[in-house]
């Protein structure tokens, strides 16, 4: 699905991603973990094409070169980030802000675009499963939400998109228990063996509910070791010492 | 120095055919010498500094104020919903007066009426000199009126002269309740100049919705002077939409004068190519327990200019003001200019004011994130821009007119 070889990213003369490779196959869950300002993030930028980056090295996306293609090209082509700080945006009605981003990416998958009252009923329909009031969806996009109620916000995008490839980052900090069990569950029902997902996450708990494939560690720019889901274990009962020179 | 003698001549043939009373004359010949001394403002004056109006007025070295090209107003441009109609058409009031259960509108014929004395604004005073047109609403005592009211000016392609001016009036008696809906259409090509005086009176417990939609003027320069006076619990929710304006001052004076009173104004400024418009807002609170609020956004364009000089005044007995203002800009191209100029004059001890204004370009951690959902780099800054603007568009309290301008707003998106 996605291989990701001598990834290097830089931002000026910040080198933040060093020589990265990341190979994630069709309906596989990969975690990465690692401390802070390793540059699980600025991974999570490069791959949905965030602009301002000074990128080398190779993405290749269902064969296609990824690089080549800007943000909306990509979302378009089923890659989908889940913001680690998802941004307010005042005077965008969240309910317009999810017909117009559906309806982008169905014309340009050769679907229908969908009217407004086939929009709510699927949102709707949605946004109940993951416990999202409907009066939320008609509230300025994230502008007063809570922590938690982003965070939900981000995976209703997601089930609504349906991508083939999801970037979760660090989904499950700020939720409460229910909410974790809500949104894994949501993920959870993704799940297919044509979608593939990378979670960048702090805890191991997370991992519970969503188990990896595989769990990464990312640390200064690097993958420096890569296990099972016991390697989140590890990690959780002796901290990331070992791979920090 | 200007002498403006081709406009002291047009003044006289003016008032030697006007027919008038005594008192009246007096007064306009007044307001006219008021006008010759300082003549057109200039750009040393700090009330007219940043004005666009300052560059424009030069080209009007005669003032021609005959009535030419008089049509009536095309019906594809009348409002489909029910209204009353108030109709310019080339400066000229075509009217037949109203006078249904509680309201009456007609000719204003008495000019004097309220303003009697001739003051510091030049254009002003041009404006009462020459005033020869103008509407009078009254909304009697209780009457809450379902329809609103919609002012047409409409100046056609025959529209032949160079000026024209015109003094209204509206009047809200106690607890009466009103919408005033007023658009320009401007399908004349040729240079003009446009002055406009309205006066309102609202009454103990009244309320006036004022929504005024002012697009794509071409060689117009204008001049709108609104003066509203406020008594105990009334209330004015005024919102003005300028779109392509070029070379215009709007400029409103409001007296909170009533306890509980509360002057609720906003406005939009979406400004292409190398449009010019200038908002000129104060606000005067001149009893306790006032409230104003002033909501202003502009998204400029191409090298438009947009200037916004808003005043807060707190007399030293207007204790318990609650005062408000907040103006913000998005800067869409590095040609642009925005001046803002707030100003807070405060004489008493007990009030709550505040004021703030900002401008920037359209903040790419919001692009990106809307880019990443599969929404083109075009939509988003556009959903962006609306966004921005369509906040003030909110803060309408009548849904049929916040559905009229956000379908403006949208039409915007269509435009490029
Ligand atoms: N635009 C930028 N300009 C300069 N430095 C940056 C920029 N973006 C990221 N960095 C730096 O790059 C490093 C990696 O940042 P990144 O946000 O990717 O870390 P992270 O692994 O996601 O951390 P956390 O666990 O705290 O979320 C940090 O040192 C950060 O300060
Ligand atoms: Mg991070």
């Amino acid at each position: 699905m996605i291989d990701i070889k001598n990834l290097r990213a830089s931002v000026d003369d910040k080198e933040i991603l060093k020589g990265l490779n990341l190979k994630i196959g069709k309906g596989e869950v990969h975690a990465i973990m690692g401390p802070n300002g390793s540059g699980k993030s600025t991974l999570s930028y490069v791959l949905s094409g965030k602009e301002g980056y000074n990128v080398e090295g190779e993405i290749k996306f269902n064969k296609k070169n990824l690089l080549e293609l800007n943000a909306e090209e990509r979302a378009r082509e089923g890659i989908f980030l889940a913001f680690q700080y998802p941004i307010e945006i005042p005077g965008v009605f969240t309910n317009n802000f999810l017909r117009t981003s559906l309806n982008s990416v169905r014309k340009a998958n050769g679907k229908a675009e969908l009217n407004a009252i086939d929009f709510l009923k699927i949102v709707k329909e949605k946004a109940k499963e993951l416990n999202i009031g409907e009066e939320m969806l008609s509230r300025p996009l994230n502008v007063g939400f809570s922590g938690g109620e982003k965070k939900r916000n981000e995976i209703l995008q997601m089930s609504l998109l349906e991508p083939s490839f999801v970037v979760m980052d660090e989904t499950d900090s700020g939720l409460d228990i229910d909410a974790l069990k809500i949104v894994s569950n949501g993920v959870n029902s993704l799940r297919d063996p044509e979608r593939s997902f990378l979670i960048i996450t702090h805890y191991q708990r997370l991992l519970n509910y969503i188990k990896p494939d595989f769990v990464h560690v990312l640390s200064d720019g690097k993958i420096v070791k890569t296990g099972d889901w016991k390697l989140a274990l590890d990690l959780e009962d002796e901290g990331y010492g070992q791979f920090i020179n | 120095m200007e002498n403006y003698n081709e406009i002291k001549i047009n003044f006289e043939k003016f008032i030697n055919t006007f027919k008038t009373d005594d008192n009246d004359l007096e007064f306009r010949k007044k307001s006219f010498a008021n006008f010759i001394s300082k003549g057109f403002p200039v750009s040393r004056d700090e009330n007219w500094k940043y004005s666009p109006l300052v560059q424009d007025l030069k080209k009007f070295s005669h003032l021609n104020n005959q009535k030419t090209g008089i049509n009536a107003l095309p019906n594809e441009l009348k409002e489909n919903f029910d209204h009353y109609s108030i109709i310019f058409v080339d400066g000229v009031l075509i009217l037949t007066d109203i006078n249904d259960t509680g309201l009456v509108i007609k000719k204003n014929n008495s000019f004097l009426k309220s303003v009697k004395k001739a003051g510091e604004n030049p254009i002003l005073n041009l404006n009462n000199a020459f005033a020869d047109q103008g509407y009078l609403i009254e909304v009697n005592s209780n009457t809450i009126l379902t329809r609103p009211i919609v002012i047409y000016n409409y100046f056609s392609k025959n529209f032949l002269s160079n000026f024209c001016s015109s003094k209204n009036f509206i009047l809200l008696n106690e607890k009466s309740n009103v919408v005033v809906y007023e658009k320009t259409i401007y399908d004349s090509s040729i240079e003009y100049l446009i002055t406009s005086n309205t006066e309102i009176f609202l009454a103990k417990g009244s309320k006036l919705k004022k929504y005024d939609l002012n697009c794509n003027n071409k060689h117009s320069t204008i001049f709108n002077f609104v003066k509203a006076n406020l008594d105990e619990n009334s209330e004015l929710e005024y919102f003005t939409f300028s779109e392509n304006i070029n070379s215009c001052r709007d400029e409103s004076i409001i007296n909170l004068n009533g306890k509980n009173c509360f002057a609720n104004v906003n406005a939009i400024q979406l400004l292409r190519n190398n449009c010019n418009h200038e908002i000129k807002l104060q606000i005067n609170h001149n009893e306790e327990n006032t409230k104003s609020s002033q909501f202003v956004k502009s998204a400029l364009y191409d090298s438009a200019n947009a200037i916004f000089q808003g005043k807060i005044f707190v007399d030293s007995k207007a204790q318990k003001t609650d005062g408000y203002q907040l103006s913000r800009a998005l800067l869409l191209s590095d040609n642009v200019k925005f001046f803002s100029k707030p100003e807070l004059e405060i004489y008493a001890d007990d009030v709550k004011c505040s004021h703030g204004s900002s401008s920037g370009s359209v903040d790419e951690e919001s692009i990106f994130y809307l880019r990443s959902r599969g929404i083109s780099k075009e939509d988003a800054k556009m959903m962006m821009i609306n966004g921005f603007l369509g906040e003030v568009i909110e803060k309408i309290t009548e849904d049929k007119f916040k559905n009229i301008f956000f379908n403006k707003l949208d039409h915007n998106s269509n435009h490029d």
